[in-house]
């Protein structure tokens, strides 16, 4: 029963930027879902669809991007964060939730070793002696499989390479042992093999130290490994959410099955890849209606009017789309 | 991908490195003393050599004959050719000797011996005053940046830039001194804590040129820090904002403070010499003019300088030293 209450609901937020005298500019709109205890939900997009910007929203860091919480609500185990001060949001960062941030290769403190930038995070979360915490730091660099972490631990940010970077990453912001787990574009500045590594470390670790997960992509193929559940973001709106079985196997949005067809990883040799038709809506000039109808097939005239379509209301695997019914029939 | 080193090694490899590097730095920097102090040397002995003005006159008046002028010459080793004399003189300071005065007859080393001191503690104490002023100043300008604070600190800082030293000595002794009375208008007594007495009218005038560059510059540093990707990292984990702001904001900005007061600290040597003669103080800068130049005390003046010059080095290797110390990165080079 509680196990089915889901920890982090997110309702219908939009986050804007306020411009001076031209009102709001919005970039993330109707961004809506549910991440229950132990759920790994993977939010892909093309660049600039707003995933980043939902990600600070969830870590209570969009003011010092310029930009806040326009409406909705993020509720954090029933209680709403949208609108929450500095004071409340201490409490949740790191603690509640991790955070793993896009080009955290850069998210190492040059000037500090790696034990300091452990053990600070140990001690923020609670009371413990300078061994405690040293001994907790080894743990966690054991836990996120860096060889030699007796060495690693003295080591500074240049001295490391990109996948060790990652990893340390990663163990910091299990320090304080997270209920929810947010990675953002955790393996793109990454090697192929190096992706691949830490994919499968996200996994195990996600198995054994039984969080949530969001995992956020630009790479289908990439949330296919890790996560159970995915939403589909376009130009700062959930235009799919569902069973990452379903999504993928019968997609209900015609943006969602373009992303499918131009995968470059089930590519023929030989064959042109598909790719969407037109350029991606960007922020501040998205067209009324439904945002991809100027690339959409099964466009018709009442896509263009009113507002971005919510997510159907109902159903495990929801669509914004009007004209779903439709999918099955235009492969 | 064998973990086979026990963190034992693991620990003592870095600290090896780090003890070559430091000696290699240590060589760098004593070998740039020595080419900067011949350098010096050279520059300070033609340069005195070209000013208007005979040391032997003006020791022996105008009675002198030639003979006893030309006696006196060779008695001060002022006789031969500019190199020769050049070479005699940089063969005596290669062995610790740095001549003797033409007025007083005293050894050129007594005089830096007795003048020395009172110097290096206004320059500690300056240099302390001004990094306990800029620190707080910079931070403060740098997480208040655009408010009314951000505007007066510039307003502040651009008026004290403007103002010479001796003119703000000035108004110091006059508001301090003569008015409220809380310190001494001139002289000294050595013996540390007493000569803080004397000592910090002085070091607050020269903190004022300082202050407001290193408030600055570090208010800039700061600022570029915190668009940096780890600050916003330190943030999503939850940090107190100490730690945040001392190790993620101030850390990673203070090596450009702290190389810059390295190297405006060779220009504090000039205004040590005028703050020391306004303050009537009987260091370096006041023997340096007082004994040296306006007497023609060749030996006097070189010895000094050359004092100075090595001074700048020292300092330049400290402020080089904690700023590696701050922030590995600046070691790389
Ligand atoms: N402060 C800001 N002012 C204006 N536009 C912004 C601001 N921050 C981000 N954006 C825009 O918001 C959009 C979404 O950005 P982001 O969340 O980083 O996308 P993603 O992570 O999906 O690539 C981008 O088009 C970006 O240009
Ligand atoms: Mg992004």
């Amino acid at each position: 029963m509680e196990a089915e209450s889901p920890i982090l609901r997110v309702e219908n937020l939009c986050i804007g930027v306020p411009r001076r005298r031209r009102g709001l500019l919005s970039i993330v709109d109707t961004a809506d879902f549910q991440l229950r205890r132990h759920q790994a939900l993977g939010v892909v997009g093309e660049s600039g669809s707003g995933k980043t910007m939902l990600c600070r929203a969830l870590m209570g860091t969009l003011r010092r991007h310029g930009a806040g919480v326009a409406s909705g609500r993020i509720l954090y185990r029933e209680r709403d964060l949208a609108g929450a001060g500095e004071k409340v949001w201490r409490r949740i960062r790191g603690r509640r939730i991790g955070y793993v941030p896009q080009s955290s290769l850069a998210g190492l403190n040059p000037v500090l070793t790696v034990r300091t930038q452990l053990t600070e995070a140990i001690h923020a979360a609670r009371e413990a002696s300078a061994t405690e915490a040293e001994d907790q730091a080894l743990q966690l660099l054991e836990l996120v499989r860096i060889p030699r972490s007796g060495q690693v631990l003295e080591m500074r940010s240049h001295e490391l390479s990109g996948g060790m970077r990652q990893r340390v990453m990663i163990a910091a912001a299990l320090a304080q042992e997270p209920e929810i787990l947010i990675a953002d574009e955790p393996t793109t500045a990454l090697d192929v093999t190096i992706q691949r590594e830490i994919l499968n470390l996200i996994n195990r670790l996600r198995e054994r130290l039984k969080m949530a997960l969001i995992f956020v992509s630009h790479d289908l193929a990439v949330i296919e490994e890790v996560c159970d559940s995915v939403m589909v973001m376009y130009a700062g709106a959930s235009v799919e959410i569902g069973p990452l079985e379903a999504v993928v196997r019968h997609p209900r949005h015609p943006y969602t099955r373009a992303l499918l067809a131009s995968r470059v990883d089930l590519a023929v040799p030989g064959e042109d890849l598909e790719t969407i038709p037109g350029d991606p809506a960007s922020v501040g000039a998205w067209p009324s209606g439904c945002r991809f109808r100027p690339r959409c097939p099964l466009a018709e005239d009442d896509c263009r009017e009113g507002v971005q379509p919510p997510l159907a209301p109902a159903g495990l695997q929801r669509t914004a789309c009007l004209h779903h019914d439709r999918m099955g029939c235009d492969p | 991908m064998s973990s086979g080193a026990s963190p034992e090694t693991a620990r003592t490899t870095p600290s090896s490195a780090g003890v070559k590097r430091l000696l290699a730095r240590t060589l760098r920097h004593l070998s740039r003393a020595a080419l900067g102090a011949l350098g010096v040397l050279l520059v300070t002995f033609t340069l005195i050599h070209l000013i208007p003005g005979d040391p032997v006159e003006i020791l022996l008046g105008d009675a002198a004959t030639e003979e006893l002028v030309a006696k006196y010459r060779q008695i001060l080793g002022l006789e031969g050719s500019l190199p020769q004399q050049f070479a005699r003189y940089l063969a005596s300071v290669a062995q610790g000797d740095l001549g003797t005065s033409i007025q007083t007859g005293q050894s050129v080393n007594s005089v830096v011996a007795r003048t020395l001191p009172m110097t290096a503690w206004l320059i500690g104490v300056t240099v302390l005053m001004a990094l306990l002023m800029a620190l707080p100043l910079g931070v403060a300008a740098a997480l208040l940046r655009g408010t009314w604070f951000d505007h007066a600190f510039r307003v502040a800082t651009s008026v004290s830039l403007a103002t010479p030293s001796f003119y703000f000595g000035l108004l110091l002794i006059l508001l301090f001194a003569v008015r409220l009375g809380w310190a001494p208008v001139a002289g000294y007594q050595p013996g540390f804590p007493g000569n803080l007495q004397y000592l910090w009218l002085p070091a607050l005038t020269m903190s004022g040129a300082l202050v407001p560059i290193l408030a600055r510059v570090l208010q800039s540093s700061i600022a570029e820090t915190m668009e940096q990707e780890f600050v916003e990292t330190a943030i999503v984990r939850g940090l107190p904002a100490p730690v945040l702001v001392w190790r993620y904001l101030l850390r990673p900005s203070l090596a450009p403070t702290i190389s810059l007061l390295g190297y405006i600290l060779g220009q504090l040597l000039s205004a040590t010499v005028v703050v020391e003669i306004v303050f009537n103080l009987p260091g370096m800068g006041t023997a340096l003019v007082v004994e040296g130049v306006l007497l023609r005390d060749y030996p006097v003046v070189q010895g000094i300088i050359l004092i100075f010059a090595l001074i700048v080095v020292a300092v330049s290797f400290l402020s080089d030293t904690v700023s590696g110390w701050l922030d590995p990165r600046t070691r790389l080079s």
